[in-house]
């Protein structure tokens, strides 16, 4: 049983468990929240305000995802009081001297961080905004100042923003939770970077993905479970074609969830992984689920909830429903839920995942011939204004008074002013625009006749957008005459390339080590 | 000199099968067709969807079909093999650097749409073979890869492990033609051919394997060299003790094509006798495709009768 209470005007669950409380404070903050340009704010502010406790000799960590940010602790009653107390003094008061040195930290946990084409499934899916923000580097910590850090920390980690819970039978006495007051932000809409549905884009190796976006309810949770079933049976067992196998499941905040699902191969059998994936996932739509299938992924599910202490397990989650409007439900309402799930339930999800899909192929095949439409490489038109001929004689720039155009016969890229969500800015006169729908344009100056001014660009793109990053080495840059072809690469490369996982496996995963 | 009997025009001519399809599909007789099919064995249906995708407006046919029963299996195959037909004759059986890319367009295309319908019904039928041999002709034309053929090969075997269409269809693209390799056309002709009891149609896929290098040589004289080396010559003739010249040897719906390749290759090696007793158990039939990298096929196979029988002794 999931109690409901208020510590210092924060909602408050409570769950009985055994050993050490373990507590969470989590506000209804992430990166989906941020702006590309101002890309690890939330992420920056977190590692601040664990910054000043040190060595701590119980368990603590804090967290930064796309919709939620929190503070994790376990230990006794007196650590669990001091640490929430800490973390609350430091979001209030964020020790902003310390900026420079977590900055320099997060630099090194970015490079460690997994990258991959899993990581870039959000930007294709949304773009350089909201939810496919996750994807990108944190492009905004060179530029973020004290007083960046101290506005989001005022607006966004309020009493009105978050949800605190904690295992045991009482509060831990003398708990405060001293923070400002605020409001509760409602979860950023998501942006679709799709005109078409099903999609699907081309990246990495021996790697198949889905992506699918379906209404929340158990019976998608049932068909997380399926669709695992599935997949392992028919391309480790029966095709013997991977190795790894997975699917996931995530509340996205709004009424929907995310159905993710991936499997693995080597690099020269990939086609037939393609292959043998996209069948799996069709002999689901067409509605061939066995009842034993269902049966057994709702008996998991029911078995995680068995478990003495699943309120306290389910805590986390919870308070995250809070934060978003959800309802927190008791354990009889969750088992009558999966008890009902029935197998034209699932057929249901299964249509709905199809028809939302996003899938992931490795770089050099294609999916069109199964009916996903390719998701936008390019942009559909171009701007007008003054062009500048690339010296390989076959690009050509444009920059205009609304956007710039980088074109290489059909391969268009256009960013306009108004829809750049950072222009990036290079010492030695490059720039870089990224627009909100993930398209790229990048100009090297020397590449082009007559060289362009790019000073305009500079003005046009509002001063809230731009990224200033350091030099790059003389042998970066290129120089004027350019190596052949190279302008044409950069054009095809128009989506950004650079991801930051935040952990799209161990976030989203049910069983990633089977 | 003696003189084969006249050639039947009709490659089709020896099978009843085929016979009553047509009727069927001249009739738009439905009942007759799912009937036809019913009765048939997984060879012969697949040879039938061959046939009725060739047939001309069989499209709307199936559509009408569909529009009373969305779900009908056999109208969704039927649609599969006639789309990929029509994709293929848009291609046309040139090199590809001789096809002009609004065709590819097209016929990429229609492989596409056929695809699409047949994903569905290997979904919901695993077992349907038709289907899955169509995919694995959808696969080489959309070069889908060679893992994802043989994946779909595997799919079928599974269900039908001596499917010859199917067989046949991954022969071609296992091909270096279609980014395969000679290695693998031998080990597949050869393991298909050891899987399948005597007597059965299988042994073809080597004397098949061996056809296929005339694109290597370009010319006859070089095709002819490499079947008459002994080797395999040897391999050769030993595929037909084990098929057509083996007793348990059945005319089931596709022997006239076996037969036909065994009597083309035995001409190129100007073995005459062996060349004259395939001729002699075709009798009147004979399949001029298997004859079209000569030239024209039905020339091209009236003469190699006719040398046969001239050259082969009588029996």
């Amino acid at each position: 049983m999931i109690r409901q209470l208020e510590v210092d005007g924060v909602p408050t669950l409570l769950a009985p468990a055994a050993g050490p409380v373990r507590a969470g404070l989590v506000f209804r903050v992430g990166v989906a929240d941020e702006t590309l340009a101002r890309r690890g704010v939330t992420h920056l502010l977190e590692h601040l305000a664990l910054a000043p406790l040190g060595l701590l000799d119980h368990d603590a960590n804090g967290m930064t995802e796309a919709l939620f940010s929190s503070f994790v602790v376990r230990g006794g009653p007196e650590e669990v009081v001091a640490f929430l107390n800490t973390v609350c003094g430091n979001l209030c008061e964020p020790p902003t001297d310390r900026i420079d040195v977590e900055r320099e930290i997060l630099g090194v946990e970015e490079s460690g961080r997994p990258r991959g084409s899993l990581g870039r499934l959000p930007l294709w899916r949304h773009g350089a905004r909201d939810h496919g923000l996750v994807s990108y580097p944190e492009y905004g910590l060179p530029g973020i100042t004290g007083d960046d850090v101290r506005e989001w920390a005022a607006s966004r980690f309020t009493r009105g923003n978050a949800v605190l819970f904690l295992t045991g039978d009482e509060v831990p006495r003398g708990l405060r939770l001293p923070l400002p007051e605020g409001e509760r932000r409602p979860v950023p809409t998501p942006s679709s970077a799709l005109p078409h549905t099903p999609a699907y884009f081309s990246d990495g190796a021996g790697l198949v993905a889905l992506d699918a976006v379906v209404a929340r309810r158990a019976a998608a949770v049932v068909y997380a479970g399926v669709l695992e079933r599935e997949l392992f049976r028919a391309l480790r067992q029966e095709e013997g074609l991977s190795y790894q196998v997975a699917t996931g499941y995530q509340p996205l905040g709004d009424a929907t969830a995310s159905l993710r699902a991936f499997a693995d191969s080597s690099p020269d059998r990939q086609d037939a992984l393609l292959g043998g994936f996209v069948d799996t996932l069709a002999t689901l739509r067409v509605g061939r689920i066995a009842r034993a299938d269902r049966d057994v992924a709702v008996a998991r599910r029911l078995e995680a909830l068995a478990h003495p202490e699943a309120d306290a397990d389910r805590l986390p989650q919870c308070a995250r429903d809070l934060l978003t409007g959800a309802p927190v439900r008791d354990l009889d309402e969750l088992r009558a839920e999966l008890a009902a799930v029935t197998v034209d339930d699932l057929r249901e999800v299964a249509r709905e995942a199809a028809a939302s899909a996003l899938l992931l192929v490795p770089a050099g095949l294609r999916a069109d011939w199964a009916g996903f439409s390719a998701a936008p490489t390019f942009s559909e038109d171009s701007v007008e204004g003054k062009a500048h001929q690339g010296r390989d004689d076959h690009s050509q720039l444009i920059v205009g008074d609304d956007g710039v155009t980088v074109a290489d016969g059909e391969a268009v890229a256009t960013v306009r002013y108004a829809d750049c969500a950072a222009l990036l800015v290079w010492p030695d006169g490059a720039r870089r625009l990224i627009g909100h729908d993930g398209i790229v344009v990048h100009v090297e100056p020397n590449l082009f006749e007559p060289v362009p001014d790019l000073a305009v660009v500079d003005q046009a793109v509002a001063a809230d957008r731009h990224v200033t990053l350091p030099a790059r080495p003389d042998d970066a840059i290129p120089p004027p005459p350019p190596e052949v072809g190279r302008l044409s690469r950069m054009v095809r490369s128009v989506r950004e390339t650079g991801n930051t996982v935040t952990a799209w496996l161990s976030a989203t995963l049910l069983d990633p080590g089977r | 000199m003696p003189l084969p009997p006249p050639l039947n025009r009709d490659p089709e001519a020896a099978y009843p099968e085929v016979a009553a399809l047509r009727v069927a599909l001249r009739d738009h007789d439905w009942p007759a067709l799912r009937a036809l099919f019913a009765d048939a064995d997984a060879a012969t249906a697949s040879h039938l969807a061959d046939v009725a995708g060739e047939w001309g407006g069989v499209e709307s046919f199936l559509q009408l079909r569909l529009r009373a029963d969305p779900e009908c299996q056999l109208a969704r195959t039927l649609l599969g093999a006639a789309l990929v037909r029509a994709g293929w004759r848009i291609r046309t059986g040139a090199t590809a650097d001789r096809v002009s890319s609004d065709r590819f367009s097209r016929f990429h295309d229609h492989l596409r749409r056929a695809e699409q319908i047949l994903i569905d019904v290997t979904a919901q039928w695993p077992d349907d073979v038709t289907a899955w041999t169509q995919r694995i002709s959808t696969a080489r034309g959309l070069e889908l890869g060679q893992a994802e053929a043989r994946r779909r090969y595997q799919r079928l075997a599974r269900h039908r492990p001596h499917h010859l269409p199917a067989q046949l269809a991954l022969l071609q693209q296992l091909c270096p033609k279609w980014g395969g390799d000679w290695s693998a056309v031998d080990t597949f002709a050869r393991s298909c051919t050891e899987a399948a009891p005597p007597g059965a149609p299988q042994a073809v896929l080597v004397a098949q394997g061996h056809l296929e290098r005339i694109v290597e040589y370009g010319d006859l004289r070089g095709i002819g060299d490499h079947l008459r080396s002994p080797d395999v010559a040897e391999e050769i003739h030993a595929a037909a003790d084990r098929s057509v010249r083996h007793p348990d040897f059945t005319h089931t719906v596709g022997w006239v094509s076996v037969r036909s390749t065994f009597a083309l290759v035995f001409h190129l090696m100007a073995e005459h006798r062996a060349a004259r007793e395939q001729f002699d158990a075709l009798g009147p039939y004979g399949t001029p495709s298997v004859f079209r990298y000569l030239g024209d096929p039905v020339a091209r196979l009236g003469q190699a009768r006719t040398e046969a029988y001239a050259k082969g002794g009588d029996r």
